[in-house]
């Protein structure tokens, strides 16, 4: 579940936005800086600039925190609820397939008992796929994943309103390897706890 | 940027919205920003010259001599270097003009661009000639092109080009597109290309933003700054924004980003709870926007207005349904459906009746379609693993049926995008495990890696 931060005052954002000129030119620079001798960003800064930054902070949307979104935590064996990952193992899925094996039920069990132990516990569970798919067709194919373990949790007495599901298709692979063996870690359920 | 003379002047200058930049920037070193950093705008495209013979077709050769500086200080004749270059590989690009060899060029004396000696480019085999003339005055950039006739001696073109001298290769594509223009095609010297990339992620944060670059491959510019996962991306017909996916979020959902604005508005589709959507895609008025949603259970294919709003449901079955495309007419949609077992191509008419399969016994899995826009090429490129193992991209004849392969052991290819003019693609190919962005023309004769910088770059849409 991601972590949202409320709406900031706009005194703050406007500080920060002063503080953080420097750096933000900084982390600019990259993108830029792969442009071709005499490339310059072609144009002036006429009065439109001004407008689009009084538009923006006053209609700007909330700004937000990005929370767990798949690989970036790790599961910690056996270990007591810690936040993002948590103790909940992923599952994992065959080719082309949101069905779940025998394996990933019997984990699934595990953990339906682990969440009811856990009630204010919320669960985002997150679909992955291997790269050999298409992109959309793997967003499609990993909502499905999540959602054959979400209602499988369900079926065992997870509160449903606990459980989000989220497909992260081919976009966040577990392991970076062109092999069956990375293949295999990344055709999987995540569950991304938080509470 | 580029000023036309009085009579062709309708543009408005670029701007680059600075400012605006660095707001959305510093709101995304705090967390995740507004989203979009401004990009320079763009002048729509240049009106037809009326004042001009109109050639049919391009037979005969062009000579393209190098540009001549009309000072003879540095920066006169750098900019004149960069425009005689760019010029050239725009022309050459769209493989309509045979050009005359420069060592017969060189054969003869330099070009007077104002008074050419027509018969010294008669006799080395010229049918059409262009003189291209420079002036940089600190300032400002002035660029002269005209176009010859040499069999009659006539000017086809005579135009001034008057703007910042920051960037010499936009006055080399927009005098692309008038040559261009006067050959009854639409050049796409001036289009830009938007794309994913992960190149400014890092390890605490795996991100992939949205980029545009011009079609040559120069000029990279980044988008979304948000640091999240952004996907997808579909330019809006009139190039002023884009559609694409975003976690920022959390879930996917669809984001349109005004690019000239620094804005972005979220959650365009207005999902809700564990709703999810994708695959954004602009009819060809810009008028409509289809997209993928699984807020009914199964993910099926949705048309809502472009901003989103009254979405209907276009497909009802159990099955995926994804990827949608518009045809030219913005009639017909095709899209991608696992129905029958494995992702196949469907079509059905833009109200979601008349449903019928598209690819048959070629591949056993087609995705990702990108219809044609130029109607007299009738044709739908798409993602097809044609054999066990990668991808490649195809091309099916929607009269005939026939399908061309156009990549090859390239690695694993998908997801194409056509030129506005559809002479050419766009797509992704990843080899040695880096997806690089790549350009082929319709036939698959030519294939280019186009360079836009580090990192996996993927999901290129080619815009106007």
């Amino acid at each position: 579940m991601p972590f949202r931060i409320a709406r900031l005052p706009l005194t703050l954002l406007v500080l920060a936005s002063a503080l953080t000129f420097g750096s933000g030119c900084g982390k600019r620079t990259p993108a830029l800086a792969n442009a071709r001798p005499g490339e310059g960003g072609a144009g002036a800064e006429g009065e439109s600039a001004t407008q689009a930054r009084t538009h923006q902070l006053q209609e700007g949307p909330d700004v937000r925190a990005i929370g767990n979104e798949g690989a970036s935590g790790s599961d910690i064996p056996g270990g007591a609820f810690t936040g993002e990952g948590g103790p909940l193992a992923d599952i994992h899925f065959e080719l082309d397939s949101a069905a779940l094996s025998d394996e990933a039920r019997s984990t699934l069990e595990k953990h339906a008992l682990w969440l009811q132990g856990q009630r204010g516990v919320r669960v985002t569970v997150e679909g992955h796929c291997d790269e050999r798919g298409t992109v959309e067709y793997n967003l499609a194919l990993g909502e499905q994943r999540a959602r054959a373990t979400r209602d499988y949790l369900v079926s065992l007495g997870v509160g449903q309103d606990r459980l989000r599901v989220v497909s992260f298709g081919k976009e966040r692979p577990l392991a970076t390897g062109g092999d069956e063996s990375s293949y295999a870690q990344n055709r999987r359920a995540h569950f991304a706890v938080g509470r | 940027m580029v000023r036309i003379p009085e009579r062709f002047r309708r543009f408005s200058s670029r701007r680059l919205e600075l400012a605006a930049f660095v707001i959305a920037a510093a709101a995304a070193t705090l967390a995740a920003g507004p989203a979009v950093a401004p990009v320079a705008q763009q002048p729509p495209p240049p009106p037809q010259a009326r004042d001009t013979i109109i050639i049919t077709g391009t037979a005969g050769r062009w000579a393209l001599p190098d540009c001549a500086p009309k000072r003879p200080d540095e920066a006169s004749q750098a900019a004149c270097r960069t425009i005689s270059q760019v010029l050239r590989a725009d022309l050459r690009f769209e493989d309509l003009f045979q050009l005359v060899q420069d060592s017969l060029i060189g054969a003869i004396p330099p070009l007077n661009p104002q008074a050419p000696k027509f018969e010294d480019w008669k006799g080395i085999g010229a049918k059409y000639l262009i003189g291209v003339q420079a002036e940089a005055t600190g300032s400002e950039l002035t660029v002269e092109v005209r176009v010859y006739d040499v069999d009659s001696g006539q000017a086809m073109m005579q135009r001034r080009y008057a703007g910042k001298p920051d960037n010499p290769r936009s006055f080399a594509h927009q005098a692309s597109d008038d040559i261009m223009a006067l050959t009854q095609n639409k050049g796409v010297a001036k289009t830009r290309i938007a794309f994913v990339s992960d190149r400014d992620s890092s390890k605490e944060r795996p991100s992939k933003e949205l980029y545009i670059v011009d079609y040559d491959g120069f000029n990279p510019r980044r988008v979304t700054v948000n640091g999240s996962l952004n996907l997808l991306p579909a330019w809006r017909p009139d190039g002023a924004a884009i559609a694409y996916v975003s976690y920022r979020q959390g879930s996917p959902q669809l984001f349109l980003a005004k690019i000239f604005e620094a804005q972005s508005v979220a959650n365009l589709s207005g999902e809700k709870g564990d709703g999810q959507a994708f695959s954004p895609a602009f009819s060809p008025d810009g008028k409509s926007l289809a997209f993928a949603s699984n807020r009914a259970g199964s993910t099926d294919i949705y048309v809502a207005g472009a901003d989103g709003s009254s979405p209907r449901r276009l497909t009802t079955t159990q099955a995926n349904d994804t990827a949608p495309c518009f045809s030219p007419t913005g009639q017909e949609i095709a899209f991608t459906s696992d129905r029958t077992g494995t992702p196949q191509l469907w079509l059905m008419d833009a109200d979601g009746l008349n449903v019928r399969r598209l690819s048959v016994g070629s591949g056993n899995w087609n995705d990702g379609c990108a219809w044609n826009p130029a109607k007299q090429y009738s044709e739908i490129a798409y993602t097809a693993r044609l054999e066990a193992g990668g991808f490649d991209i195809a091309i099916i004849d929607l009269a005939t049926r026939q399908v061309r392969q156009i990549t090859e052991g390239r690695g694993s290819c998908e997801y194409p995008s056509w030129a506005p003019n559809g002479r050419h693609l766009v797509f992704s190919c990843q080899r040695n495990r880096r997806w690089e962005i790549t350009i082929a023309d319709r036939d698959g004769r030519s294939l280019q890696t186009l360079a836009t910088g580090p990192g996996n770059n993927v999901y290129p849409d080619w815009g106007p």
